[in-house]
């Protein structure tokens, strides 16, 4: 027993240890000081959006419009416009007039308030070569002139899916699709498992790596709790179809920038709608329909 | 009420023969059987009735000339064989139009007004339905909202619509769309940064005019 | 006083459980003094990562899933490949194996504790768990896989604890296990172990969007690289046991989980070659991951080097597990193990995962080089999950041996 120290300086030395442990542990842990100032009972018991009362949910809003104002110095207003009835939303894109100038990019990095460092957009536009449906010979990443010859150019945002899988994988039920067709997530309860990130074929999730920064002026103060408000960080994000503009009545900001009109939003359900025009009399596909995915968003040749 | 921009204008198209003069920029809905409809108006782009000077004003805003103000007084007795013979705000006009020459569309002693190959003529704001007279299939996608784009409502029961003409995309000299840079590149977060400044990023590249 | 009333005795159980787990020689000292420092190094960096944003991995919308994942299905395969010890020992009634047999759900319980940090680091908001416990937040339960991973993993980490807590309560005691109370959780456990590496490979393989996991071969490949792993982790610890405990252990166990392992090596390397046969053979979109992974891609070839050593591992340890040689030195046997076990877990994570998402789903070619956060996070984590296997080792072992039981402690206290 000449190895083992005695017992009582054996308890001392454990209770050194201890002491030494316990320290050095709520050092390392110090950093969570600067992330639990974020954090507040409200939220973190907040419920799910489906589950909230009206009065609930306007109280959120509220919270939202509060924590906006401190964290950004912007004074926006949080709306949340409901489905309309008799509306079901589908989107067309004339790819034969699409020229890849990224303005719809753009116009969704503004509308939706993205983090302005990372050039973020929900839709990603892909020269591809005449010729080919292979995405593999495609890329996002052209930067000279457009049109280019022998080009043409394929945006992708959302496709709002009948049969989504980001909403099938999604294990807290954070992501769902509404009555008018849209795929939204509740940024309030998603805890951030990127499974949906996934389980997308149409690359049409973001997830936010980092808080989003905007600037005070540039940011887009008509926000919708499902769509444009700026997101927290850790959560998964996507296109909406700007369903804070489309619920009223209004165009998505995509649409309203393109230069060429490639772009053809509107209710599926009205015959005299220009979608149903479109999906009628051109000839229309859909990206990746192998998969079952059933998009609401098409794509068009003119002849 | 269905198909709105059809119906109107294809009526302006057909009225043209004797109505030179009728607006369809701003006409009315026609009575909706339920509810009330906004109208879908088509922009008019400054273009069909002055011209950029190449001058800018007091606050660097360009000085634009009305064509009447120096038509009315200068009324050439022919029309320019080729765009060479230009002369002040029209010199160094780039024309690439297919095989059409300068009377196809305008009328010698009537700078404002353009003329059908039938023979009528037409103001110069009502210009498209000039265009679709070759351009038919365009012009019938644009009748139905798939081609030229637009600003407003898709739901004209809650609000209106303005949609571009064909002249505030094309030029219609060099109709062809010119190639121009991309916007916004994707600067996806590829690298990770070394602490809270990141230098790995580009720096955001917003057009500083919207479109139009 | 009534000496058999568990309300007395149990927490007697605990308290000699807890008060051995921090006991021990100077070498016990320093090796949970190296683990606790890596344990906290990790914990740092996973408070900065909280703090900071995922920003501070290498991940991207394009590879959205990196080590975490990857170290979450490795550890998932040890845990379920512990279970090889399981069916001999009550399948086959190999009472050597039975001997032993605790070793292997202990290494199991220490396994899902790894796997369920690692799903926890690589949450953006781990401050919202409430929202995936069924009942209380909205759990997705059948239709999302990852719901049933939460119960299988939750489940069979239950499982064992129970079979072990129980039989060594018992063993503590010094009385003979009532069968009732553990045969049929350890046969469940038998097939829970199968369900929780199927359920993972369901994770991945039902992803229709992407071709290089929407595979079926997925879970099979799954389970035969989980008892290559498994027996291979098992054998090394318990030669660590044997030297360093005065825990008895055979030569049998060792020659039963070589045995497993000489059939699962080939099978695993087989079902390789005809993933890569399909992929390579058809070409196409669909051969374009296997391509990166392998020869890489547009000039990108992160990857690479990483799977090539899986192949020379595997290759090599395959070969050894069949030499003669390797039958009589347990030297040879050693290496095999530890080539596998390296060789599956670049196989199964980087080179699984990684490729699941280059090129994207718009195939495009972003590559993924974890940064030092996610390194030091992962290091954290199988340290923790190193100093939960020691305690429970510490804790068990003399309670096997008998070194540990009321009897004594009470003999201590008169």
């Amino acid at each position: 027993m000449s190895d083992q120290p005695d017992p009582k300086r054996r308890v001392s030395l454990q209770i050194l240890g201890a002491t030494l442990g316990a320290s050095a542990f709520a050092y390392a842990m110090e950093p969570l000081r600067a992330w639990s100032k974020d954090l507040t009972m409200e939220q973190f018991l907040q419920k799910h959006y489906k589950e909230m009362s009206k009065d609930e949910l306007a109280k959120v809003l509220q919270r939202v419009e509060r924590d906006t104002k401190e964290s950004y110095g912007a004074t926006v207003t949080v709306k949340d416009p409901k489905p309309l009835p008799g509306v079901e939303f589908g989107y067309a894109l004339n790819l034969s007039v699409c020229i890849g100038c990224r303005k719809c990019a753009e116009a969704c990095h503004v509308e939706n308030n993205h983090d302005r460092r990372t050039n973020n957009s929900y839709i990603r536009v892909l020269e591809m070569d005449q010729g080919t449906f292979d995405l593999e010979r495609g890329t996002a990443q052209y930067a000279h002139a457009v049109p280019a010859p022998g080009k043409y150019y394929l945006p992708v945002q959302c496709h709002q899916c009948d049969n989504a899988p980001c909403v099938k994988v999604c294990p807290v039920q954070a992501t769902w699709k509404e009555s008018d067709g849209i795929v939204v997530v509740d940024y309030d309860w998603c805890i951030g498992c990127r499974y949906c990130e996934a389980a997308c074929p149409y690359h049409a999730r973001r997830f936010n790596w980092t808080k989003p920064e905007i600037p005070a002026e540039q940011i887009t103060t008509e926000q919708g709790y499902l769509s444009n408000r700026i997101r927290p960080q850790g959560v998964v994000e996507k296109c909406t179809f700007c369903l804070h503009r489309t619920r009223e009545g209004r165009q998505p900001a995509c649409l309203e920038a393109c230069p060429t009109g490639a772009r053809v939003f509107g209710n599926l359900l009205d015959p005299a709608s220009e979608i149903r025009w479109v999906l009628e009399n051109k000839r229309v596909y859909v990206l990746k329909e192998e998969l079952g995915t059933r998009p609401r968003f098409f794509y068009f040749f003119d002849e | 009420m269905k198909r709105l921009l059809p119906t109107l204008l294809a009526a302006a198209l057909l009225a043209g023969c004797g109505q030179p003069e009728q607006r369809h920029e701003a006409a009315p809905a026609p009575p909706a059987s339920s509810g009330r409809r906004y109208p879908v108006e088509i922009h008019i782009p400054p273009k069909l009735t002055s011209i950029d000077t190449g001058k800018v004003d007091a606050l660097g805003r360009p000085i634009r000339a009305e064509c009447v103000s120096c038509h009315t007084a200068r009324r050439p007795e022919r029309l320019p064989a080729s765009t060479a013979e230009l002369r002040a705000f029209h010199q160094g006009m780039s024309f690439q139009h297919g095989e059409l020459a300068c009377g196809s569309c305008h009328v010698v002693g009537a700078q404002d007004t353009l003329r059908k190959a039938d023979g009528t003529l037409l103001p110069m704001r009502d210009a498209m339905q000039l265009c679709a007279q070759c351009h038919g299939p365009q012009f019938r996608d644009y009748t139905h909202g798939s081609h030229g784009g637009m600003q407003g409502h898709w739901d004209l029961s809650r609000g209106p619509r303005l949609r571009n003409h064909c002249v505030d995309c094309h030029d219609p000299h060099t109709p062809q769309f010119q190639p121009s840079n991309p916007v916004l590149p994707p600067a996806d977060r590829l690298l990770p940064p070394a602490g809270p400044s990141r230098p790995g990023f580009t720096v955001p590249r917003l057009s500083q005019e919207p479109h139009r | 006083m009534n000496a058999t009333s568990h309300v007395v005795t149990y927490p007697r159980f605990l308290w000699q459980a807890v008060t051995r787990a921090f006991e021990g020689r100077p070498l016990f000292y320093a090796w949970m003094t190296f683990l606790t420092a890596v344990a906290l190094v990790g914990a740092n960096a996973w408070a900065h990562q909280l703090a900071q944003g995922m920003q501070l991995t290498a991940m991207t919308d394009h590879v959205s899933w990196g080590l975490y994942i990857a170290n979450f299905t490795f550890g998932v395969g040890l845990a379920a490949g512990a279970v090889m010890m399981v069916i001999p020992a009550y399948l086959y009634d190999d009472h050597e194996m039975h001997d032993v047999v605790l070793v292997g759900e202990l290494l199991a319980v220490a396994a899902i504790v790894v796997c369920i940090l690692f799903i926890v680091v690589d949450m953006g908001r781990p401050d919202r768990f409430w929202h995936i416990i069924p009942g209380i937040g909205r759990f997705n339960w059948p239709i999302s896989m990852l719901t049933w991973d939460v119960l299988v993993l939750n489940g069979y980490l239950v499982l064992n604890l129970h079979i072990c807590g129980y039989l060594l309560y018992m063993k503590f005691l010094d009385r003979k296990p009532d069968k009732r109370w553990y045969i049929p959780f350890v046969f469940l456990s038998i097939f829970w172990a199968i369900s929780i590496h199927s359920v993972t490979a369901f994770l991945y393989g039902g992803l229709g969007g992407r071709p290089f996991w929407n595979s079926a071969l997925l879970a099979p490949r799954f389970i035969a690289t989980a008892f290559i792993t498994g027996p291979a982790f098992v054998i090394l610890l318990l030669q660590l046991v044997r030297r360093f405990t005065s825990f008895h252990v055979g030569d049998g166990p060792i020659r039963t989980l070589t045995s497993v392992m000489r059939v699962t090596v080939l099978l695993n390397l087989f079902m390789l070659g005809s993933e890569l046969f399909t992929a390579l053979y058809t070409g196409g979109a669909h051969s374009t991951a296997v391509k990166y992974l392998f020869f890489g891609s547009h000039g990108q070839n992160a990857l690479v080097p990483w799977i090539w050593t899986a192949v020379a591992f595997n290759l090599t340890s395959a070969l050894l597990l069949h030499l003669p040689a390797t039958r009589r030195s347990l030297g040879l046997l050693d290496l095999a193990c530890l080539l596998s076990i390296v060789g599956v877990w670049i196989e199964k994570g980087m080179g699984l995962i990684i490729p699941g998402f280059v090129p994207s789903t718009l195939h495009e070619i972003v590559e993924y080089v974890p940064t030092m956060t996610e390194w030091k996070i992962t290091a954290g984590i199988w340290a923790g999950g190193f100093l939960v296997l020691t305690i429970a080792l510490k804790i068990a072992l003399p309670v096997l041996t008998g070194e540990a039981s009321l009897a004594n402690e009470k003999r201590g206290e008169g």
